[in-house]
């Protein structure tokens, strides 16, 4: 079976300094790695509002993390982020099915564009002002 | 209907009748344009739960998600936005409720 696809993005306290999230990435990173996945990429998003307070904190350093792994290889590395100090929040979610559904459908429409969903522009959708709730 | 005799003879004097049939119904209904599914449009096969910039529209200030009909999302786009919205908002990119 192949690999699976997965995003791992967390959330790094914003009292850590440069340094300390570096740690903290090669930390996580390394959690990933124990379990046999290949890290693909590493983003850091820097500091960043977030929508809600967590742990009384108004804004964090995301960090993305891009891993392919096997199923069920990662479960160790959401328990461990669960632990570690200076991760806020984290998310993993598996992409590589539904990329690969997009990139079938863009095949698809590349192939065949001329053919159907030839349609004039339509008026651009109705303006958010009108949806006072 | 209103728009019979009566109308037709109040304002005679002004057009043709096929011009004021237009404006009297210009009068009583908005008109309404057709809407489209935005991602259908823009061809985006992959509602990225990261891509804030994308989602901000379909999550007015008090945090809900647009129902379809406001926007006219197709039923498969919505489904996928819906899902993209919830993950934003797990990860406090996007709201759950206004503060």
């Amino acid at each position: 079976m192949s690999d699976r696809t997965y995003e791992i993005l967390f959330i790094a306290d914003p009292e850590l300094g440069e340094t300390e999230v570096d740690n903290l990435i090669t930390l996580v990173q390394g959690y990933v790695e124990k379990e046999n996945a290949h890290v693909q990429r590493v983003e850091r998003w820097g500091k960043k509002r977030l929508a809600y307070a967590i742990r009384k904190q108004r804004e964090g350093s995301y960090v993305l993390i891009v891993a392919d792994a096997k199923g069920g290889a990662l479960k160790e590395v959401d328990r461990r982020l669960r632990v570690t100090d200076g991760v806020l929040k984290f998310i993993i979610v598996r992409v590589d099915e539904e990329l690969r559904k997009a990139e079938g459908r863009r095949a698809r429409r590349a192939k065949g564009d001329s053919k159907k969903r030839e349609r004039p522009a339509p008026p651009a959708p109705v303006d958010a002002e009108e949806v006072e709730l | 209907m209103r728009s019979g005799g009566g109308s037709r003879g109040g304002s005679g004097g002004r057009g043709g009748a096929g011009a004021q049939k237009g404006k009297d119904a210009g009068k009583r209904y908005f008109f309404r344009r057709r809407k489209v599914c935005k991602f259908c449009m823009d061809k985006i096969d992959y509602i990225d739960y990261k891509d804030v910039k994308l989602l901000i529209p379909f999550v007015p200030e008090r945090g809900k998600i647009l129902p379809r009909r406001m926007f006219g999302t197709c039923a498969e786009h919505q489904r996928k936005l819906t899902q993209a919205i919830k993950r934003a908002r797990n990860i406090a990119l996007l709201p759950f409720a206004a503060e």
